[in-house]
């Protein structure tokens, strides 16, 4: 048609105020880290032994299991898009570990050596991450649903393998990994930071992280690019359970069994992958990120146990803090706007 | 938006979408004569009854409440927490000697707060329902552990059990129990409420495309607060219900029927032309999962294997539908 | 052309697409010109799209042959096309927002040092390239998401530059830009061109055709029905091929008489966007309201509606003062809004046709309390005949429809409402010309029923064709107001970009 050379202004400028958005977002991010900080000197000034050389490497030991949870529901968030309901989630992680540290302890109470027990651990955790990877990939349900269907057969197989009792398991290999190690430092504080630096390395410093990114924020810009989008999600839900079977061996180590009340921890990894992004300055989810909220939770209820607070407090105050945070969030966006 | 993405385009009248909707009460069928034949006791009215009044009633109330929340395009993962608020001032009413009916309309205001506080969440500060319902759900136990010393259960003596409340939990009303006639009552209400007024075809509307919803101009946000509302009152009936049968309130009991909740929701939007969650699908949806954990308890399987046993229905259920729709989308 | 076949850069002969029974590609060829700029036009539905998607390895055509550089090629894919030097400029920007611009433009070919990401090298290289090309420096760090429209698109420029292209395909590269980028766009287009990359522009702008083009192939019916050169074709003649029917009759004119004020705007002011703007609307009026993006027209729109809240200003319908700032009270007063964006705003696609239309008067169907679903279908089968809604079944998903019948359902939506006033937002962007004839007749027929309607529009002729009055915006005021049929492309260019005014 003979149209005016005017131009149809069918995409309004989004982005035209890059300022505000940075600034929003600097606010934010120093305001968590801020936060963080004041939580810790709040603590060391009111509970005298908080500070102290022990409790700290015994809190990032306790925040282990917690973080390296979350650091497979992480990945997932970011292959799979940080929109909640459509996007990417795992929600068998806490029962997928549930059942691998089943697995391993009841083999290592049945006679089996510790590298076996390692293997069929490893191989569940994969195996529940590879029925998710079939469920949302291959059949294309929701990851919110899937992963919770998944999550109930986990839990369910959890109970057919322990009659729903703590199966206790110690071996050599489990003792070393609860021992102290060098300088005192618990090995699980060594383990939790050597996987953390793996991790971010891929995930935060790789082509291969750049491009799980591209195919969680932008599925169609990562097509156009030449990936292999599925693969990449495939991908993301098998180290889900991958590390949700590392948590289950540190989880055995820890407790010198498996235990009942695995799915519990759950709510926590979610929180911890969420709180997560806003120590991000792109406000996507990081590993450094959760790594961080994983210790900043542990301090927390830590801190509440020495100060004799009651650790009833602990799950509201992680409810609150999410809403803070995204309602934080969401209003310096709609500021923007 | 769950729903939203749930629901598939479904060509009208196709033979494999007539095929897909037929599915959840044919497979309904082939489980009940399944366990017909294998397990006798099955089809015996007592055991019938046990099936609905034990398994079945109170999941089915509670996924009512979370159908009207992913009907309008959200989720509630809070309506344990409902549930347990309204069986906690309920018991503690009865227990401190209130009138059976101040405790009820205590019981169910007090549910009814936790949907006030969702509704504030997703509303007002514009969190997404997920992460506001989670919070609510955290918030709510902790509240709960500190109002009772760390989850210290709060059991009634049988003399201090009103009337009112052994009809609610244990009565029957022409041969049929109590619950089931609640839970015929809140669903036909819900059922009449969602499909055929103004306020539920509004909402339907807000959970297949809000912005259109906006765009024309319904009052959307009214209608957001409404839902959040009605599904922590629906939680609380499911809790005062619950305490009038256990005669008691143990803290934090509700979250257990939250994945069962979202699983038979989700179940029943495959009975719907539009993929749409719909209460009679949720109805059916959880009448398949109380038949299948019954039935396989009678043939055998001890309560573990039961859960696996649902559990796998569950993700086959939704195997078939997704795989089906997305079947269809590709011929 | 007599060009040998060896001269072309690219061939595409016959190509033949169905797609469930509907034949998208009908025997289109398509002949590119090593060097050149070749424009593609057509209609929507006319096959452009198929045809560039199956140059893009998205599609696989039915039947045909392609051929670069005079040697056959079959089975293209997405990453092959890549390899064999064609690169594609996409309508939306396919650019990952929170990336930053080194990121962006060599996401899948990234530079690495030890396995891992060499983040300074990619920024610097892409600050090069952006540099050498365009001249630009974008701020350090920035994220793609803190980018201008424009910005955004010469990243994605220079990300299929960093490839090395021989063809480079424009696909609608203006859609979101404003007057000064797109002539920015033109001369780094006419620079690639002189580097050696051979161009192929796709859009429904004409003017911008023949100003950049030195041929243009026009598809009709997934069949193309000509190759001409735009510098020495009219535009009409362009037109005339791609509709193939005398664009004359294009309006049905439609005068009716003015009745009584029905909407009445006073000095409605919001900061940034509207400046002191007062305008009055009869009853049987049609407004033209036009404006560049960033003139204010859209922000009024809003205002209306209730969408946004103006900081200053009234508003009255039939004489009474509307509460501001809720569409849920516009829509009791009897305004309706048709949305620009049809699928994101204006029809539920995953609803039905009966429940698109009935959804703002739900209460007129109740019996006894509820709502009656023959109420609603007898509702709906009216408007679906009266509007001609194809297929007129009322259970049909609204997804399932044309762009033009999914426009006659939001107009029916509020219809079934009875209205007053109708806010027509582009009401005929991105619809065949059929139902644009078709709209036009609705908007007649909505006046002389009694209605006001303010149509926003872009186009000139649509404006001219049925608006009583034109109001041009500039800057968040009303700069001009020129009568309907009589308003040139001069004046109105001239008044909506400030020119007029400085003269």
């Amino acid at each position: 048609m003979s149209t005016l050379p005017l131009q149809p202004s069918s995409a309004e400028p989004e982005h035209d105020q890059a300022a505000p958005h940075r600034w929003a977002t600097l606010v934010l991010q120093a305001g968590s880290l801020l936060a963080f900080a004041a939580v810790l000197i709040f603590f060391s000034a009111t509970a005298p032994f908080f500070l102290s050389f022990f409790n700290f490497t015994n809190v990032i030991a306790q925040s282990a299991i917690l973080a390296i949870l979350a650091f497979g529901m992480t990945i997932v968030i970011i292959g799979g898009g940080a929109n909640v309901v459509t996007g990417g989630i795992d929600l068998s992680v806490a029962a997928n570990l549930g059942l691998s540290a089943a697995v391993y302890a009841s083999l290592i109470q049945a006679g089996h050596g510790d590298s076996t027990a390692v293997a069929a651990t490893l191989l569940t955790g994969l195996l529940i991450g590879g029925a998710n990877a079939f469920a949302v990939v291959i059949v294309g349900i929701l990851p919110l649903l899937a992963t919770l269907a998944v999550m109930n057969v986990a839990a369910g197989l959890e109970l057919v393998l322990t009659e729903n009792t703590v199966v206790p398991a110690s071996s050599s290999f489990l003792m070393a990994i609860n021992d102290a190690g060098p300088l005192g430092i618990p090995n699980l504080a060594y383990i939790v930071i050597i996987v953390a630096i793996i991790v971010t390395a891929i995930v935060q410093y790789s082509a291969l992280g750049l491009r799980l990114y591209a195919v969680g924020e932008h599925r169609e810009a990562a097509r156009a690019a030449g990936l292999p989008v599925q693969r990449y999600i495939v991908g993301t839900y098998l180290a889900s359970g991958l590390f949700a079977a590392i948590a289950a061996i540190l989880s055995v180590a820890y407790l010198s069994g498996s235990s009942t009340g695995s799915a519990e921890l759950l709510l926590g990894v979610v929180v911890t992958s969420l709180l997560g992004v806003v120590f991000s300055r792109r406000l996507v989810p990081t590993i450094t990120g959760s790594l961080l909220a994983a210790l900043f939770i542990g301090f927390l209820s830590n801190g509440f146990q020495l100060l004799n607070i009651s650790s009833y407090w602990v799950s509201g105050v992680q409810g609150a803090l999410i809403l803070v945070v995204v309602a934080v969030t969401s209003i310096l966006r709609r500021k923007e706007t | 938006m769950a729903a939203n993405a749930a629901a598939a385009p479904a060509r009208s009248g196709s033979r494999a979408d007539l095929l897909l909707r037929a599915g959840l009460p044919v497979t309904l069928l082939l489980v009940g004569l399944f366990f017909s034949f294998s397990a006798p006791s099955f089809l015996a009215p007592a055991n019938i009854e046990s099936v609905l009044v034990n398994n079945f009633a109170l999941l089915a109330i509670i996924s009512i409440a979370m159908t009207m929340a992913v009907a309008s395009g959200g989720i509630d993962l809070s309506v344990g927490t409902a549930l347990d608020f309204a069986s906690l001032v309920f018991v503690s009413a009865i227990a401190t000697g209130q009138n059976f009916y101040v405790a009820l309309f205590g019981g169910l205001l007090a549910g009814s707060m936790a949907g006030l506080f969702n509704a504030f969440l997703i509303v007002g500060l514009g969190i997404t329902p997920f992460l506001a319902t989670l919070g609510t759900l955290f918030i709510g136990r902790s509240v709960q552990q500190l109002t009772t010393g760390g989850g210290i259960p709060i059991y009634l003596s049988k003399s201090k059990v009103a009337p009112e409340s052994v009809f609610l939990g244990h009565g029957d009303l022409l041969g049929i129990a109590t619950p089931l006639w609640i839970v015929l009552l809140v669903a036909s209400t819900l059922a009449v409420l969602l499909r055929s007024t103004v306020f539920g075809r509004h909402v339907t509307a807000i959970g297949v495309q809000s912005t259109v919803a906006w765009y024309s101009g319904l009052p959307v946000r009214r209608n957001l607060v409404l839902v959040y509302i009605l599904a922590a009152a629906i939680s609380a009936i499911a809790g005062i219900l619950l305490s009038s049968t256990v005669n008691a309130y143990v803290p934090s009991t509700g979250n257990a029927f939250l994945l069962n909740a979202i699983g038979a929701t989700f179940i029943g939007t495959t009975i719907d032309r539009s993929g749409r969650p719909n209460i009679l699908g949720t109805v059916l949806g959880v009448l398949l999962l109380a038949m299948v954990s019954n039935g396989l308890l009678l043939v055998g399987w001890n309560f573990y294997w039961q859960q696996v046993g649902t559990g796998a229905l569950i993700f086959l259920v939704l195997v078939v539908t997704f795989a089906s729709r997305r079947w269809r989308k590709v011929s | 052309m007599a060009d040998p076949k060896s001269e072309l850069a690219l061939s595409m002969r016959d190509l033949v697409k169905d797609f469930g029974g509907v034949r998208a590609l009908a025997g289109a060829s398509f002949e590119l010109r090593p060097g050149e700029i070749h424009g593609l036009v057509g209609q929507n539905g006319a096959g452009k799209s198929t045809l560039i998607k199956i140059l893009a390895g998205i599609y696989q055509p039915d039947e045909g042959r392609i051929e670069l550089n005079g040697r056959d090629v079959h089975h293209l894919t997405p990453h092959g096309v890549g390899q064999l030097g064609i690169q594609f400029i996409h309508q939306d920007r396919l650019l990952v927002p929170t990336f930053t611009v080194g990121e962006a433009v060599f996401l899948g070919r990234e530079a690495t040092f030890g396995g891992l990401l060499a983040r300074r090298r990619m920024e610097r290289q892409a600050r090069d390239l952006l540099h050498e090309q365009f001249g630009i420096t974008l701020p350090k760090g920035a994220l793609i998401g803190e980018l201008t429209t424009a910005q955004q698109q010469l990243v994605q420029i220079v990300r299929a530059l960093s490839n090395e292209p021989r063809i480079l395909v424009f696909d609608e590269p203006t859609a979101a830009l404003v007057k000064r980028e797109v002539d920015r766009l033109f001369a780094n287009i006419e620079r690639l061109r002189r580097q050696g990359i051979t161009i192929i522009y796709i859009s429904h702008y004409l003017q911008e055709i023949e100003r950049l083009c030195d041929r243009v192939t026009v598809l009709r019916n997934g069949k193309n029905v000509g190759t001409v050169q735009p510098r020495t074709t009219p535009i009409r003649e362009i037109a005339q091929m791609m509709v193939a029917r005398d664009i004359d009759d294009m309006f049905p004119k439609r005068r009716v008489p003015l009745g009584q004020p029905v909407l009445e705007v006073s000095r409605l002011q919001q900061a940034r966007h509207l400046n002191d703007v007062s305008l009055q609307l009869r009853a049987g009026e049609i407004i033209g309201m036009t404006g560049l993006l960033g003139s204010g027209v859209k922000e009024l729109v809003r205002i209306l509606f209730g969408l946004s809240r103006p900081d200053s200003g009234t508003i009255e319908i039939d004489g009474r003062a509307v509460a501001l700032g809720r569409p849920s009270t516009a829509v009791e007063r009897r305004l309706a809004l048709v949305p620009e964006d049809r699928r994101g705003q204006g029809v539920a696609l995953d609803a039905s046709i009966r429940e698109n239309i009935t959804l703002t008067s739900l209460q007129r169907y109740l019996r006894g309390g509820l709502v009656s679903r023959r109420a609603e279908e007898a509702e709906a089968n009216r408007l679906i005949n009266e509007l001609g809604i194809h297929p007129p079944h009322p259970d049909t998903n609204v997804r399932d429809l044309s762009g033009g019948n999914q426009q006659k359902v939001v107009i029916a939506k509020w219809l079934a409402r009875q209205c007053s006033v109708y806010i027509l937002d582009e009401p005929t962007l991105g619809v065949d010309i059929g139902a644009k004839v078709e709209i036009y007749r609705l908007i007649g027929e909505l006046v002389a029923g009694g209605a006001a309607v303010i149509l926003v529009s872009t186009d000139l002729d649509e404006l001219n064709g049925i608006a009583d009055r034109i109001l041009v915006f500039y800057r968040g005021t009303i700069v001009k107001e020129l009568r309907g049929g009589e308003a040139s492309s001069d004046a109105l260019l001239a008044w909506s970009t400030g020119a007029a005014e400085a003269a």
